[in-house]
């Protein structure tokens, strides 16, 4: 029978039949999603594929049953022949189908197709959406590697029903160097360690935690694990779970230098080693040490400069005195310790003309509403909100209402007259709507805004609320991230329930405890490294060196630009002169990204353009080995101090040691100093004998990583 | 030891034993774990099966397909603008009439029109092109000059992936070791008393210390019981290593010194940035680099497009002219050496310009049209690839995608597109997720 003459007769059976009993939203998308119809590369592209344009994982059903029953001239379906419709042959690849074979005929896929389409194609009830899913074990499992568990996912439709949706939902691993998911939800671990599994269904994500245990011993962290505070409860609980025996406890010396690099961003200078060393009781030893540091200026400065990456403090974008005086205002803020949620508070308010007032500044940085609220998402509350600019996010909760919603708030600030303000006008608009959005925080909420003349005011009271855990969350991840190497979410800019923290209740207490302790930063630093878990060994115990998420041990962590040439110009006694920069000035004190220094460019300084990733090296590489093997930055150093040690030191013993000390915050061992006084005893020159051991010592791994 | 996943025997073909010499310690014999972790990353990287070498001229921020290879004589003025299409060497091609040189050169050249995708920024469509993949907040892909030298190896003195005079930032190494992070010449190679930074120690420090310098630095890394063996580690050591390596090869310091080109030759490619990088990525090919990226910016021309592409406020002020003696200049020289058959040049930017001229007399973002050319390395020159429909919008014939000239590019270079790598965390990862063979380029 012909085509046509098979939809005329098709048309009016349909057309007397009860209303179709199937839903376009709940019964036929998610086949075509679980086919991969919709994904960005096939068909859910901005522009589509071959002429048919989806939306991304069919977060717009509306606008996927237009386009599948309509466009084409309705050719993509066929009521009477549904075996016979477009949308059937291309996926069967009984017509080319660039995207191959997606759905194999007579599947069940392919049955619900040609059902839906029997009964007519209809949308189904208009308002029936699923308003939630949920993976079993919710908890998540471990196992042993090589074993294999099922998930089970089901999904609550908006009229109250329940159904398993285990087989059409979407699974990918977060690391699949662990566990392996099959298109069904059957989870293989591979390796230990643990991970989490993405699991997405009709607009809704899950992730669940897998993994398998490092050992099959079940008492391997008998080993004692130095509990200080909270953090080493949570850290140990979750080493235990894993069974991974923590590292020991570190030595005094190497605590020493490893608390000063992170907390002062200098090394410890030869008198405050002696000092440390001679004094008895370690652990109060070592809380004395924290305090002092806390209190001492370059705590401020070297804190000012990690802040200043985050709000990306720049002259380029705010003209020199805009940066001097964010900079000013910034510094005074962690000076004066004031809390974080204060600070924020007053970004996010900030009004006047930013040459003056500082925070101000804050909306230099683009002019865009959509910009800023993409800025705010990722630096202040950690997450990425940018993909839902477009589609709604692929991977998070964020729809594309969120998104310009929030935005929205950004919508009325802008520069006029030299000076930022609030007009009584501007609006975000929604892309597919067309109207003006109206502001809400991110996730939903009230709003109370539209009464308010600052639509910022209620933004900042909801970031800062003591019931929002983002910010919060956001703000220790990169602080714990920064003191031990690795955040417990990574990347810190990206937290989100499909990208689970590697210890969720750690994060808990810690933003709980920032909360509690009214987002004291200096707090919350303490806290850190007064634990445990900041203070064990960076050496593995023959088990744990695969661990790298879970703090069985301390992290190496490159000193990072500023530190290092910081470090260089202390050991040797010798400052870096920056041009335009009073003598003296060190690297961390530096206002500015723009102030020219070669050395800073090649360790790899963040440039403040855009949002750097804590400790990431944009420099760095060979570039970097030949400016330190050759470049000036300690070549034209270490023959001043090797000359002040000929004449100052006694002995080549006492001249060793102090190289070491200045150097690698530590005197040497037996057997370093038994070498180092034979190779200078053999020297023809000593004096440039003991230049090239500060050039090597300067050269070596442990002087360039904080260990 | 636990070492017998690690095949170190490759590595060891790969160097003289004067290499070794200048390693101090290290023997091929009796390394220690240290030493297999930190050569880890070089260790599984066989030389790649085919000896060629790539050049690509970077035109960085998107090149007007209109006003260079892909002119509209016959749309309307607002499309077509204000320059000529000429003949060249080819029947049938005809580009601008600013490129008179590179118009004798086309029998060499495969001129693809039909480059499209729709990235229109200048970081996400630059990361599309040099990676073969869209960009994405999870993954960090590596360069195509980072897989390259990832498949090459540490194996010779010179960087096996250089850019000049630095990197765009799409151009890195993703989730491949630094090792495989390009070497930026850095600073500005047209001026005359132009030197690499940090290529040769300090006057007083004569060869002898730096022979005790290097010693010295490894009985410290000997004695680092504080500092383990570590991926961190072994990146860092890879740098120092690769460091002494130039440091000790008077052939691949010469290799930078312009000075050794007569000055006929530095005529011929022209004395702006472009034409002198030309002549130095060609010297570098000479002496065994792989991968050469020649950056070339300022294409990104918002507004007075027709001011700013010919020589139009004093001669030398143009950016059409200085590339067209450099890239002739290129193509004649390579094949002038017999390096054509063995270097495939490939020219082109992030994306082309739209084609409607705008109210600035200049073009915007247009990712959904752009130019590729390819020239030598086996490529069937004298051929058109593609085309625009006939304002210049969007491909009319056969469309290729950023992840097509990726996998030809690899392809081309002895590389399978489809080989996994191991991400850290353990996760593997193909080259190229997508992409299939430009057919009828070679």
């Amino acid at each position: 029978m012909p085509p046509v003459i098979g939809w005329l007769l098709a048309f009016p059976l349909t057309a007397s039949e009860p209303a179709s009993h199937m839903s376009f939203v709940a019964d036929v998308l998610p086949q075509l999603t679980k086919a991969g119809c919709n994904t960005g590369a096939c068909h859910g592209a901005a522009t589509g594929q071959g002429g048919f344009q989806l939306s991304l994982l069919g977060y717009d059903p509306e606008h996927d049953y237009q386009a599948i029953t309509r466009e084409l001239e309705g050719r993509r379906i066929d009521l009477a022949t549904p075996a016979r419709s477009l949308i059937l042959r291309k996926p069967t690849r009984e017509l080319d189908h660039e995207g191959g074979l997606r759905i194999e005929r007579d599947s069940v896929a392919w049955r619900k197709l040609v059902d839906w389409m029997s009964q007519g194609a209809g949308y189904g009830p208009p308002e029936l959406h699923v308003s939630a899913i949920e993976v079993h074990p919710a908890a998540g499992f471990l196992i042993s590697p090589g074993e294999s568990h099922s998930l089970r996912v089901t999904a609550r439709r908006s009229d109250g029903t329940v159904e398993e949706v285990t087989s059409l939902a979407l699974y990918s691993p977060n690391d699949d160097g662990i566990a392996e998911v099959s298109e069904d939800g059957v989870v293989t671990v591979k390796n230990p360690g643990l991970t989490a599994i993405m699991v997405r269904y009709s607009g809704h994500v899950a992730a669940v935690r897998v993994g398998a245990p490092y050992t099959k011993d079940p008492e391997p962290a008998a080993v004692a694990f130095p509990v200080r505070n909270f953090i080493d409860e949570h850290v140990f609980a979750g080493l235990k779970r894993l069974r991974i025996p923590p590292s020991a406890l570190s030595e005094d010396q190497v605590f020493l230098r490893r608390v000063y690099l992170d907390v002062a961003g200098r090394l410890p200078t030869p008198d405050e080693i002696e000092a440390f060393q001679t004094r008895a009781d370690s652990e109060a030893n070592r809380m004395d040490v924290i305090d002092r540091l806390m209190d001492e200026p370059g705590f401020v400065d070297f804190w000012t400069l990690k802040l200043a990456d985050l709000l990306l403090i720049n002259s380029s974008k705010m003209g020199a005195e805009g940066a001097r005086a964010y900079h000013g205002w910034l510094r005074q803020q962690v000076a004066d310790n004031v809390p974080m949620d204060r600070m924020v508070d007053v970004l996010l308010t900030a009004e006047g003309n930013p040459d003056e007032n500082g925070p101000a500044n804050f909306y230099r940085l683009t002019r865009d509403p959509r910009d800023m609220s993409e800025f705010v998402g990722q630096t202040l509350l950690g997450t990425q909100v940018a993909c839902a600019r477009c589609h709604n996010h692929p991977f998070d909760r964020w729809t594309m209402d969120d998104y310009h919603s929030f935005a929205a708030y950004f919508a009325r600030t802008g520069l006029e007259g030299g000076r930022i303000v609030q007009r009584a006008f501007g609006e975000v608009q929604h892309p597919k709507t067309g109207r003006d959005a109206s502001p809400r925080p991110l996730g939903g909420g009230a709003n109370a805004a539209e009464h308010e003349d600052d639509r910022r005011a209620p933004l900042a009271k909801w970031m800062t609320s003591p019931d929002n855990p983002m910010f919060p969350r956001a703000f220790v991840n990169r602080v714990w991230k920064e003191l031990l190497g690795r955040g417990l979410v990574e990347p810190v800019d990206d937290l989100r329930p499909t990208n689970p923290p590697s210890n969720p209740a750690l994060l808990d207490a810690l933003a709980e405890h920032f909360i509690r302790n009214g987002y004291d930063l200096r707090d919350l630093i303490r806290t850190i490294v007064s634990s445990g878990t900041y203070q064990l060994s960076s050496r593995a115990n023959g088990l744990n060196h695969l661990d790298d998420r879970h703090f069985s041990r301390a992290y190496l962590k490159p000193l990072t630009a500023q530190v290092l040439a910081d470090a260089i110009a202390q050991a040797t006694g010798v400052p870096e002169e920056f041009a335009g920069q009073p003598s003296g000035v060190r690297a961390v004190e530096l206002i500015d990204p723009q102030v020219p220094s070669y050395t800073l460019d090649v360790f790899g300084r963040c440039d403040r353009t855009v949002t750097c990733a804590p400790g990431s090296q944009t420099g760095g590489g060979l570039s970097q080995a030949l400016h330190l093997l050759n470049g000036p930055v300690i070549n034209a150093r270490t023959g001043q101090v090797a000359q002040r040690l000929m004449t100052s030191a006694q002995s080549d013993e006492d001249r060793i040691r102090e190289l070491y000390l200045r150097t690698l915050s530590r005197p040497p061992d037996a057997r370093e100093l038994d070498h180092w006084t034979g190779v200078l005893a053999q020297a023809g020159s000593p004096r440039a004998a003991l230049e090239d051991l500060l050039w090597a010592l300067l050269n070596s791994r442990e002087f360039a990583f904080n260990h | 030891m636990n070492s017998s996943r690690i095949d170190l025997r490759p590595r060891c073909d790969g160097l003289s034993r004067r290499d070794f010499l200048h390693l101090g310690a290290l023997s091929c014999l009796g390394l220690s774990l240290a030493d297999l972790f930190r050569f880890q990353a070089l260790a599984d990287s066989p030389r790649a099966k085919r000896d060629l070498s790539c050049i690509l001229i970077w035109l960085d921020g998107g090149p007007s397909h209109i006003e260079t290879f892909d002119p509209k004589p016959d749309a309307p003025i607002e499309v077509r603008g204000e320059f000529k299409a000429i003949s060249t060497s080819v029947d049938g091609i005809r580009i601008c009439e600013h490129l008179p040189r590179t118009a004798k050169v086309m029998r060499e050249v495969a001129l693809l029109r039909s480059l499209t995708h729709e990235l229109g920024n200048h970081d996400t469509g630059s990361h599309y092109l040099l990676t073969g993949h869209r960009p994405t907040p999870a993954v960090q892909y590596p360069s195509l000059g980072s897989i390259i030298a990832r498949e090459t190896g540490i194996v010779r003195a010179l960087p096996p992936y250089l850019a000049i005079p630095e990197a765009v930032p799409a151009a890195g190494a993703g989730y491949l070791p630094g090792a495989f992070s390009p070497f930026a010449i850095g600073g500005d190679p047209s001026k005359p008393d132009y030197k690499v930074r940090d290529l040769h120690p300090p006057e007083s420090v004569g060869f002898d210390r730096v022979d005790r310098r290097r010693s010295m630095q490894q009985a410290l890394d000997g004695f680092a019981r504080h500092v383990e063996d570590s991926p961190a580690t072994a990146s860092r050591d890879a740098y120092y290593e690769q460091a002494y390596r130039l440091l000790t090869s008077p052939e691949a310091k010469g290799a930078f010194d312009l000075g050794q080109e007569p000055r006929s030759m530095r005529e011929r490619y022209g004395f702006k940035r472009v034409g002198t990088g030309c002549l130095l990525a060609r010297r570098l090919v000479e002496a065994g680099a792989r991968f050469v990226t020649v950056v070339d910016d300022g294409w990104d021309m918002h507004q007075q497009i027709f001011k700013a592409m010919p020589d139009a406020f004093f001669p030398g002020s143009g950016k059409l002219p200085a590339l067209d003696s450099a890239y002739a200049t290129l193509i004649e020289d390579l094949k002038e050496r017999g390096l054509l058959d063995t270097t495939l040049v490939v020219m082109m930017g992030e994306f082309g310009r739209t084609p409607k001229i705008n109210a600035a007399a200049g073009r915007d973002h247009w990712p959904r049209a752009g130019f590729v050319l390819f020239a030598g390395g086996g490529v069937r020159g004298g051929q058109l690839i593609g085309a625009t429909d006939a304002y210049g919008e969007t491909p009319s014939e056969r469309p290729v995608r950023p992840e097509d000239v990726a996998f030809t590019l690899l392809n081309l270079l002895g590389v399978q597109p489809d080989k996994e790598y191991i991400a850290p965390g353990g996760r593997p990862l193909k080259i190229l997720a997508e992409g299939g063979f430009i057919d009828g380029l070679v």
